[in-house]
């Protein structure tokens, strides 16, 4: 067949650079003058937390508010001109704690909710970072900016800019995949292909979205009444009349055709390869949990995740829906950690026990964070918690990351960041870093102006890196 | 030419804009030094010679010292020594300056001296000619008449020609000569129904057209009457000028009609936000900045969006001069919050007879003012929706009786307004081609777009027109005529088509024209290798373009091969097959799949959900349509194969040819030969039959073997099966027909 160094290229639109040549040498595509530095790490699993997870309940500990509960929020602490009008005419803003017992783990002893039992055994690998903030109040923008480094729809993906920067190491899969499940909270906040999308970048650094029911990769599968080898036989024969047609016209592009279309044919055995969980030993089945092995499922993805790290992907998105605990926050927040936390905790573990963790870079987190302040009614259980951008909480862990730290700090009533703050571009900035990229150089020609994933931003967190 | 091409225009300001703006260009905020080099007065502060003989650019440009040198280390650039010396001979000749190209008004260009050429059937290919010259290249010979045919279909229909359309040509090429036969061939063309639902295509996408709001749960709203409008539009061959008035303005129209009034859905196109919890003056700003945004794009070919948080940084366009520009727009009375399902005021009911109006019925309506309502009990949701449009409504634009003010916002944020400083509507002092009285609403922007002196308008939409039909624009940017914007590879004959549509009356369909009827435009698209080496990316057009059709195409091509393809013109927009629960798999809606002959109408009218759009559009390069977008790469993926082989929309199509075609009476052979002649408008070669014969042999084999596969592959798609051939022949045609709709030749324009 004719493959090879066109089928390639075509992915690619570029040559491996001369630095880091070992590494170099199994790559395909990328830009000439990425890396930058010597990475840490070399690829990335963001397991995104759509909603818009609250941090008090899970890591930013605030024992004090205990005793006061049901007091006012100050104004002088929390303002009202970035309360959402979900809740900004409320008549009062009455401090909501959290009913979760917290205690300090590992070696490190940072402080963890009792709902992340899996999350606190691994908690000396993690880097907590509890001084995030960003922009936006509303899901739309704030996770368009999580993902884009922008509000406004059009700029590419973290994961667009890795593939556009780094390239892949595997032809037969893509170089970025998007995964989504939902959660079994309540309130499930939609996801919109713009959030694995290329935008100004060429197209072919968009995400791949693995479906979360049906068909994995959307027409993967051979018609009904259509086997492998008849396929295979009637594409042998397709590349015949390109071949002919190329002899007439001389045009490149047919020989790149052809080249596609036997990379199709590959990721057709490529990717139910990969969805096949039939080899993974019960143990790891047990990690994971049961759920591994359902379509749709949180620890699917996760398990997957780590199946698409070994095969050489570069970017692996998960999303998982749920987050957006606008009431009966508690019952929902125990639901969402029970729908993720064990495989979050398998999936680190995995990882690190095939030596892996240390170039892989791992995240955690979602798109803001959640009000101190109760929305609706308050009781002990029975309180909700309103969309939150002063503060939230992320960690990130594996390739490059201190191990067991936790940085920044926010104030007592886990509403203003008063150490260490955080913006999504520093996070950014510091992926970026940690992957061997200088967010500063790694640019696209865009309407005439050179555009960045940081825009005009971003400062790399040193003391987030080992 | 030769001069013109050394010139300001085309060497020096590319290379100060690069190099210099950023710091010495029209952000007032981040100049430096309080020197700018975009504007002549001032920069001749720096390249005429000082009191102490010395000219300080060319010291501070050519300087070794880290301290002095310009631009500066930090900066991150840096001039070659070829670009100095570029810069030294500007300077040591006067620096001589210009205006940037595209401020300036057209200007009526010598035709090159070519015109005695016997290739030369119009002005397009003396210029075309004259520059292929000056690269060393001649022309291609022309197409073969079947390839022009396709060719020349595609381009203004997005459909291929039927078999007896191609003989037909060919037929007319041989009686009447090629430049005859054309003629008639576009004639009856654009006469068609389907021209004007391809040139509504590329329309719908540039002005964002969607069947969704955009933000977050992305609920429905109904536009389609606007569409609609752009359909009645090109099928009448509305000419350019009303097209753009109607569209901006309609509503402030004397005596307003009814169609003028819808004509102005255009405006109201951007997404809207729903989500609860929305600030509703922080989103009403987005709107009104998202139209600023896609007017700057789509009629003056400059990126606006850029001045919105501070001064431009290569065009003269001031943050203040933005804000005026938002003025324009910015009266519209209109909530900042949707409803979360069905139109935003202002909206319009239509009448239950749409889209035939009667003459009397043809009057603007006034829409209802903005109601807004609680839109939860629960205590201390603060968040009021308006009302909502049902499905016979249509968004319109309607200004409120009281202006807003507008104030420049600080870092372009709705919530750090200037109020030092009211703002009324103006155009930016660089394109002011109205002096007499300043311009006070819509309407008067909209006529200064047209108004003939207006120096971008045409050249924008000329450029564009050419995009459609040769991949790439005169000017590659097509969304960017500004000064970071690429040159035009052929800057004489942009002004020449330029100032044949304003002087056609804005006749589009003259232009397109000109452009099917030029020799350029008929070559053949073969590639010699030594083409291929000289221009490899036929920058000059010694050779036609050869390219992958889009996706709609490729589909209503399929449809089109297979007599599934419904002719029926406007309407709502229908839901085709989509893979399963496309929606609800990520999102809390689900898609219900339409049935019967709505699974078949052209792709111009597939729903559009603006966050979770057609996957099979969206894999071959469709703009997204969250903003406005006029220039769409196209790429070529292995996702692309996938579809085209395995998607059901594909799968079923080539079932139907083969239904098509095959008769007890045909042999296999004639089966064969019929198939390809079907798709690819010519019979196949000898060893191209050869190559299908095989195929088919081995297809036929399988199913014989598994004759229940045959009955899987037959039972695929929605449309039912007629045909009464025996089913392990027809399950072989049916691969083969798939196979065919996968060459090459036939995914691609020729």
């Amino acid at each position: 067949m004719l493959l090879g160094a066109a089928a390639l290229a075509s992915l690619s639109g570029g040559m491996p650079s001369v630095a880091n040549a070992l590494e170099q040498e199994n790559r395909i595509g990328g830009r000439m003058d990425v890396p930058h530095h010597e990475p840490k790490a070399k690829r990335v699993i963001f397991l995104f937390q759509s909603g818009g997870p609250a941090q008090m309940e899970l890591f930013d500990y605030k024992p004090d508010l205990r005793n006061r509960m049901g007091e006012e929020v100050p104004r002088s602490v929390y303002p009202d001109d970035r309360k959402t009008t979900m809740s900004s005419a409320q008549a009062s803003f009455p401090v909501a704690p959290s009913p979760f017992r917290f205690s300090q783990q590992g070696q490190s002893g940072i402080w963890v909710s009792e709902v992340l039992p899996h999350t606190a055994r691994m908690i000396d690998e993690l880097c907590v970072i509890k001084s995030l903030h960003t922009d936006a109040i509303n899901h739309d923008p704030a996770i368009t900016f999580q993902q884009t480094g922008s509000q406004v729809p059009g700029r590419p993906s973290l994961g667009a800019w890795l593939s556009y920067g780094l390239g892949t190491f595997n032809a037969d899969l893509p170089a970025f995949v998007a995964l989504s499940s939902k959660g079994s909270a309540k309130t499930g906040q939609p996801l919109y292909d713009r959030l694995w999308g290329s935008g100004f970048l060429p197209s072919q650094h968009q995400g791949v979205k693995f479906r979360n029911v049906g068909e994995s990769v959307l027409d993967i599968t051979n018609p009904p009444g259509v086997s492998r080898d008849l396929r295979g036989d009637l594409l042998a024969d397709l590349s015949r009349l390109n071949s002919l047609r190329h002899a007439d016209t001389r045009h490149p592009e047919i020989i790149q055709r052809i080249a596609q279309y036997e990379l199709a044919f590959r990721m057709q055995m490529s990717v139910p390869e990969l969805l096949d969980f039939s080899g993974e030993p019960n143990h790891i089945v047990e990690l994971y949990g049961q759920d591994c092995l359902s379509q749709g499922k949180y620890a699917y993805n996760c398990l997957l995740a780590r199946r698409l790290a070994e095969r050489g992907v570069r970017f692996i998105q998960l999303f998982h829906q749920g987050w957006d605990a606008h009431n009966n926050c508690p019952t929902q927040v125990r639901r969402q950690c029970a729908d993720t936390d064990r495989a979050t905790a398998a999936l680190l573990n995995d990882l690190k026990q095939r030596g892996m963790l240390d170039e892989t870079l791992v995240v955690w987190g979602g798109e803001f964070g959640r009000t101190t302040y109760s929305q609706g009614d308050i009781s002990h259980e029975g309180y909700g918690r309103d969309h939150h951008p002063g503060c939230f909480t992320m960690w990130m862990a594996g390739g490059g990351v201190r191990r067991g730290c936790a940085i920044g700090a926010t104030d007592d009533y886990s509403v203003n960041v008063v150490e260490n703050p955080v913006s999504v571009h520093d996070l950014h900035a510091t992926m970026l870093w940690l992957l061997g990229i200088d967010h500063l150089q790694l640019t696209y020609r865009f309407q005439g102006r050179d555009f960045r994933l940081t825009d005009v931003a971003g400062n790399v967190l040193n003391e987030l890196c080992a | 030419m030769p001069d013109e091409t050394r010139g300001f225009n085309q060497v020096v300001r590319p290379l100060l804009s690069e190099n210099c703006y950023p710091c010495h260009g029209p952000d007032t905020a981040t100049r430096a030094a309080d020197l700018r080099l975009d504007n002549e007065r001032e920069a001749r502060r720096v390249t005429d010679r000082g009191e102490d003989g010395q000219i300080l650019l060319l010291q501070r440009v050519l300087s070794t010292d880290p301290d002095e040198i310009m631009p500066p280390p930090e900066a991150g650039k840096s001039l070659t020594v070829a670009e100095k010396k570029m810069l030294v001979d500007w300077v040591e000749s006067g620096a001589p300056w210009k205006q940037h190209w595209s401020f300036m008004r057209p200007e009526s260009p010598p035709v090159p001296a070519t015109s005695g050429n016997q290739w030369c059937q119009n002005p397009i290919d003396t210029f075309i000619l004259s520059e292929l010259h000056r690269q060393g290249l001649e022309p291609n010979p022309a197409a073969e008449p079947g390839t022009l045919a396709r060719r020349l279909c595609f381009d203004l229909t997005g459909l291929p020609p039927t078999l007896y359309q191609i003989r037909d040509f060919e037929t007319s090429c041989n009686a009447r000569g090629m430049a005859a036969a054309v003629n008639d061939f576009i004639d009856e063309l654009m006469a068609s129904p389907l021209y004007a639902e391809h040139m509504s295509l590329g329309w719908l996408e540039a002005a964002r057209y969607a069947d969704t709001d955009g933000y977050q749960n992305d609920r429905y709203r109904y536009q389609h009457a606007w569409r609609d409008w752009v359909l009645k539009a090109f099928n009448e061959k509305m000419p350019y000028d009303q097209f753009v008035i109607e569209q901006l303005a309609g509503d402030l129209l004397p005596a307003a009609s009814l169609w003028q009034q819808v004509a102005t859905g255009f405006c109201r196109n951007h997404r809207i936000n729903s989500e609860d919890g929305s600030i509703p003056e922080e989103w009403r700003v987005e709107y009104v900045a998202d139209r600023v945004d896609t007017l700057g794009t789509v009629f003056l070919g400059l990126t606006m969006g850029c001045a919105r948080c501070h001064d431009h940084k290569y065009d003269p366009i001031s943050q203040r001069e933005y804000y005026q520009l938002f003025a324009f727009f910015n009266n519209v009375a209109e909530h900042g919050v949707g409803p979360n399902n069905g139109n935003s005021p202002p909206f319009i009911e239509l009448p239950a007879s749409w889209p035939i109006i009667n003459e009397a019925d043809d009057k603007a309506l006034v829409p209802a003012p903005v109601e807004l309502r609680a839109a939860r009990k629960d205590a201390g949701n603060g968040l009021q929706r308006p009302q909502a449009g049902e499905p016979n409504t249509v968004m319109v634009m309607h200004d409120l009786p009281q202006p807003r003010m507008t104030f420049r916002l600080l870092r372009g944020q709705y919530n750090l307004p200037d109020t030092s400083e009211k703002l009324l509507p103006a155009i930016p002092t660089a394109l002011a081609t109205i002096t007499s009285t300043s311009p006070g609403n819509r309407l008067d922007l909209a006529r200064w777009l047209v108004d003939g002196k207006n120096p971008l308008t045409s050249r924008v939409y000329v450029n564009r027109l050419w995009q459609q039909v040769f991949g790439r624009g005169i000017v590659e940017t097509s969304e960017n005529l500004g000064a970071q914007g690429s040159l035009p590879s052929h800057p004489e004959l942009l002004d020449w088509l330029a100032l044949e549509l304003e002087q056609s009356g804005w006749n589009i369909q003259h232009v397109q024209r000109l452009i099917c009827t030029s020799a350029t435009y008929q070559q053949s698209s073969d590639v010699p290798d030594e083409k291929l080496r000289s221009d490899p990316e036929n920058r000059w057009l010694a050779r036609a373009v050869r390219s992958r059709l889009p996706g709609f195409v490729l589909r209503d091509q399929a449809l089109a091969f297979a007599g599934l393809l419904v002719n029926r013109i406007g309407g709502p927009s229908v839901k085709p097959y989509m893979p399963p629960e496309i929606w609800s798999s990520i999102s809390n809606n689900t898609y219900d799949q339409d049935a019967g002959e709505s699974l078949f109408r052209r792709s111009l009218y597939t729903y559009w959900r603006r966050t979770i759009p057609p996957p099979t559009m969206v894999n071959f390069n469709a703009a997204p349509r969250e903003v406005c977008i006029v220039r769409t790469e196209v790429t070529n993926t292995p996702l692309q194969a996938l579809t085209l082989l395995n998607n059901v929309t594909f799968v079923e199509a080539a079932r139907c040819m083969a239904e098509r075609i095959a008769s007890p009476e045909n042999s296999t052979d004639e089966c064969v030969v019929a198939l390809f002649e079907l798709a690819t408008g010519r019979k196949p070669e000898a060893v191209e039959q050869d190559v299908l014969r095989h195929s088919w042999q081995m297809a036929h084999r399988y199913y014989l073997e598994h004759p229940d596969a045959a009955n899987d592959l037959l039972a695929v798609g929605e449309s039912p099966r007629v045909s009464q051939i025996e089913v392990t022949k027809l399950a072989a045609l049916t691969n083969l027909a798939l196979t065919i709709l996968n060459l090459d030749e036939v995914i691609c324009k020729e």
